[in-house]
């Protein structure tokens, strides 16, 4: 699980290209979007078709996008529930 | 008397059905239009579904967007007593429904993407129906429709056209289908506006055209008046609405008092209603703070024909005037049970009315706000005189980006009598942005900004700026590529929505417009060579109030792959080369700068006569020669030369003296170039002198007099640059 949300954390800094961050800025309990990171509607998106991509774990209604989406701790938990990429 | 504007002719062609008639009789009849995809074959499981034109007649290698606007151009001229002097589009996907698979299949060949260009359909419009008069493309995103109807209609009013023939389309596209796939806003049961469980929009085509004329009187064969149109932004996020409507508020309002009419008068309301939950709720919440107690019919089509994106104001024009003609009030499609939290009640199924004034709404990515008051022809009485606006502008501040870097490196660089070609250096792009903003910009979006608040900046006592206009021949093209290219790597399974956002020609307007808190007109205009030309007209046509000013913008990026393969005179240069320029400008003389102004603008495709008109618009031989100390002209590489005739003719007929600039070799070969030019003319106009000026080592004084710059080739254009 840890090294899921270590994993995550550098791919949400490449996808979204926030230069300026490093994984260890970002806080893994912390409000993911429209917190610190600055992230809104448009970065949870794309942070959906990176997931659906890497981890086969599909986010389709902004409802469970609000909950997958509340801290990276969160979104660890809830790809690591469903991931369809490697047998758990 | 005051001017009014009658609509006399329609051509509409939509999900429903090909022409009025069809798309009337299905409205009638309340049937739908939306189907799962069969365009294209797409890896879902089950396509989506959508809103497709069937049996589209097939024209070799023409994009499915030109087909459709010549349709409803055909049906919308026909029996018309009178020829367009004008066209003015409303479109988003330009030649995409071709581009997108060339560039899938990787064919190389420019001659293939020729249809590319969005401003490419409204020139085939016009080259189509004979029209050589002004040609206008407005991209403002699903607005286009409404606002190209507004521009029309300031065009009328102000008498620089007669009879125009405006509206709006869209084609169905990979593009779009899984790009707002992307967005999660597209309802896999088919667009649902207003119920509780509606889940998204259906993307959809059509082309819906109206043949408007000026007159004093309404003609007897009048459909319905066109009584006024209004034009906002959100200035708050680049797709979502805001969430209180008051930016959609604030269209409709401005629509309602440029058609003197009071909420009251509204019979329907005509929603741009496209189901997804933020729009249909601060469209509800716009028209409940409109409306109050007293909320006039109101129903969304968009159940029925999906959302035809910028052909969607249009087409919500088109039905207006069916719903006058025919007292027919269209069923809200798709709405079952009206969501609660709307407290609307959507027409449940098709009415007859009598119907006397209509408003419709369209919004758009980038926060663009449209709507249109319609009314029956002569019920109305004629509103008050409209004083003729002035026409020009003062320069309050500019800035231009070019190889050599922003405005002070540029005008460095040509007194030294060295060229500014070459491509934008990234460092000058970000100089003057906080680097948190740099994250989801690219090259022409940075550009756009740095140029926007270098602009501002030079103003000495920058006021608020209320609106904004930009001009791009190819919009932002690494946005675009990057979309496609994820999208065709991933087999068509993935995209990036950041991109799909930004990649609409008018997503760096819309985020200007959230710097600045700009809420007045946000509007891109894409006419290639001409985009800089066609957005000055757009300012002047919507001027800002006294006491505002309103940003001027025009850029163009290059890009590695597409930029050669789009524009033909990138593919024959030798030197990639970008750039743009920014002006913040005040209505008619408030302060001391100079003065800018659009003189002319035709589509000439070869019209010898063009040349001729564009002198006689500027006052013949004697006033150019009284007010023009140079010539700047512009002539794209790979138009040049019929450029060089048209030069030669233009320089003859109007006996000119002085010095001619031929300004693409200094700058180098992309759309924008014109705005630099314009950028460098009006610091020249300043200093009094030219530097560049062809056969001399020194600046060449002006006399006291402006610069003229003319754009020649497909568009015969001229700006004047006065004192």
């Amino acid at each position: 699980m840890e090294k899921l949300i270590q994993e995550l954390k550098t791919k949400i800094i490449d996808t979204l290209s926030l230069l300026d961050t490093t994984p260890e800025d970002i806080d893994t309990d912390a409000q993911l979007v429209g917190g610190q990171t600055g992230l809104d509607s448009i970065d949870v998106l794309e942070l959906v078709m990176m997931i659906e991509k890497d981890y086969g774990v599909k986010i389709d209604n902004k409802e469970l996008g609000m909950k997958v989406f509340a801290s990276v701790r969160a979104l660890a938990g809830y790809i690591h529930e469903n991931r369809t990429d490697i047998p758990r | 008397m005051a001017v009014r504007v009658f609509i006399v002719g329609v051509g509409l062609i939509s999900p429903l059905g090909a022409g009025f008639a069809p798309n009337r009789a299905a409205l009638e009849q309340g049937r739908t239009g939306i189907a799962p995809l069969s365009l294209f074959a797409t890896p879902h499981r089950a396509p989506l579904p959508v809103g497709e034109v069937r049996d589209l007649p097939r024209d070799d290698g023409l994009p499915r967007t030109h087909v459709l606007a010549g349709l409803a151009a055909a049906e919308a001229l026909r029996g018309a007593r009178q020829q367009p002097d004008a066209v003015v589009l409303g479109a988003v996907t330009g030649g995409m429904p071709v581009t997108e698979v060339l560039l899938k299949d990787g064919v190389g060949d420019p001659r293939r993407y020729r249809h590319h260009a969005n401003g490419s359909v409204a020139e085939y419009v016009a080259g189509e129906i004979g029209c050589t008069g002004t040609v206008l493309t407005v991209s403002t995103a699903c607005s286009s429709g409404t606002a190209a109807l507004k521009l029309a209609l300031e065009m009328l009013r102000s008498g620089r056209s007669a009879c125009a023939l405006a509206g709006g389309v869209d084609a169905l596209c990979r593009m779009t289908y899984y790009g707002f796939n992307a967005l999660q806003l597209v309802d896999p049961e088919g667009a649902r506006p207003l119920d509780r469980s509606r889940r998204g929009m259906t993307v959809a085509e059509g082309a819906a055209l109206l043949l408007l004329v000026a007159c004093e009187e309404p003609p007897d064969h009048a459909l319905a008046e066109l009584l006024g149109a209004g034009l906002s932004c959100d200035a708050y996020h680049p797709a979502a609405p805001r969430p209180d409507g008051s930016g959609a508020c604030r269209a409709m309002r401005d629509a309602l008092s440029d058609a003197g009419v009071a909420p009251s008068g509204i019979d329907y309301v005509h929603l741009h209603g496209t189901g997804t939950i933020d729009n249909d709720l601060a469209e509800a919440r716009a028209l409940h703070d409109l409306f109050g107690e007293r909320m006039p019919h109101l129903s969304s089509t968009k159940g029925a024909t999906g959302h035809a994106l910028g052909a969607a104001g249009a087409l919500g024009a088109a039905i207006s005037v069916m719903s006058i003609g025919a007292g027919l009030i269209p069923a809200s499609s798709g709405c079952r049970v009206p969501d609660p939290e709307m407290n609307l009640h959507p027409v449940a199924a098709p009415l007859t009315a009598k119907v006397d004034t209509v408003l419709s709404n369209a919004f758009g990515f980038g926060g663009n706000n449209a709507a249109l008051v319609m009314g029956r022809p002569g019920q109305l009485p004629p509103r008050r005189e409209v004083r003729r606006r002035e026409d020009n502008f003062t320069i309050l501040g500019s800035a231009c980006l070019t190889g050599a870097g922003n405005a002070s490196a540029t005008l460095e660089r040509l007194r030294e009598g060295k060229p500014v070609r070459g491509l934008m250096p990234p460092e000058s792009m970000a100089a003057n942005l906080p680097p948190r903003d740099l994250r989801r910009l690219k090259r022409l979006s940075r550009a756009v900004q740095s140029l926007a608040i270098a602009a501002h900046g030079d103003a000495a006592a920058p006021a608020a700026i209320a609106s904004v206009f930009f001009g791009t021949g190819w919009g932002p093209l690494s946005e675009m590529h990057d979309f496609l290219v994820k999208l065709f790597e991933s087999n068509e399974q993935f995209t990036s929505p950041t991109d799909f956002v930004g990649a609409v020609h008018n997503a760096a307007a819309g985020q200007v417009a959230i710097r600045f808190g700009a809420q007045g007109p946000n509007v891109t205009m894409t006419g290639g060579d001409y985009s800089f030309e066609q957005a000055l007209m757009g300012a002047v046509l919507l001027p800002p109030d006294s006491g505002a000013c309103c940003l001027l913008i025009a850029a163009d990026e290059d890009h590695q792959v597409l930029s050669r393969r789009f524009d033909p005179s990138a593919a024959l240069s030798d030197a990639p080369s970008d750039g743009g320029a920014a002006f913040c400008l005040g209505r008619g003389r408030t302060g001391r700068g100079p003065r800018l102004f659009p003189a002319f603008l035709r589509y000439a495709h070869g019209d010898p006569h063009a040349v001729h008109a564009m002198v006689e618009a500027l006052g013949g031989k004697a006033a150019i020669e009284a007010r023009y100390g140079a010539v700047f002209a512009g002539i794209p590489l790979a138009q040049r030369e019929i450029g060089r005739r048209q030069l030669d003719g233009f320089l003859l007929l109007a006996g000119f003296t002085g010095g001619v600039v031929d300004y693409r070799r200094w700058t180098g070969e992309y759309a924008a170039a014109s705005a630099v030019a314009a950028c460098c003319a009006a610091r020249f106009v300043a200093e009094g002198s030219v530097p560049i000026l062809p056969g001399r080592s020194s600046a060449g004084p002006l006399h006291g007099k402006g610069i003229l710059l003319v754009g020649l080739g497909d568009f015969v254009t001229a700006v004047g640059v006065l004192p």
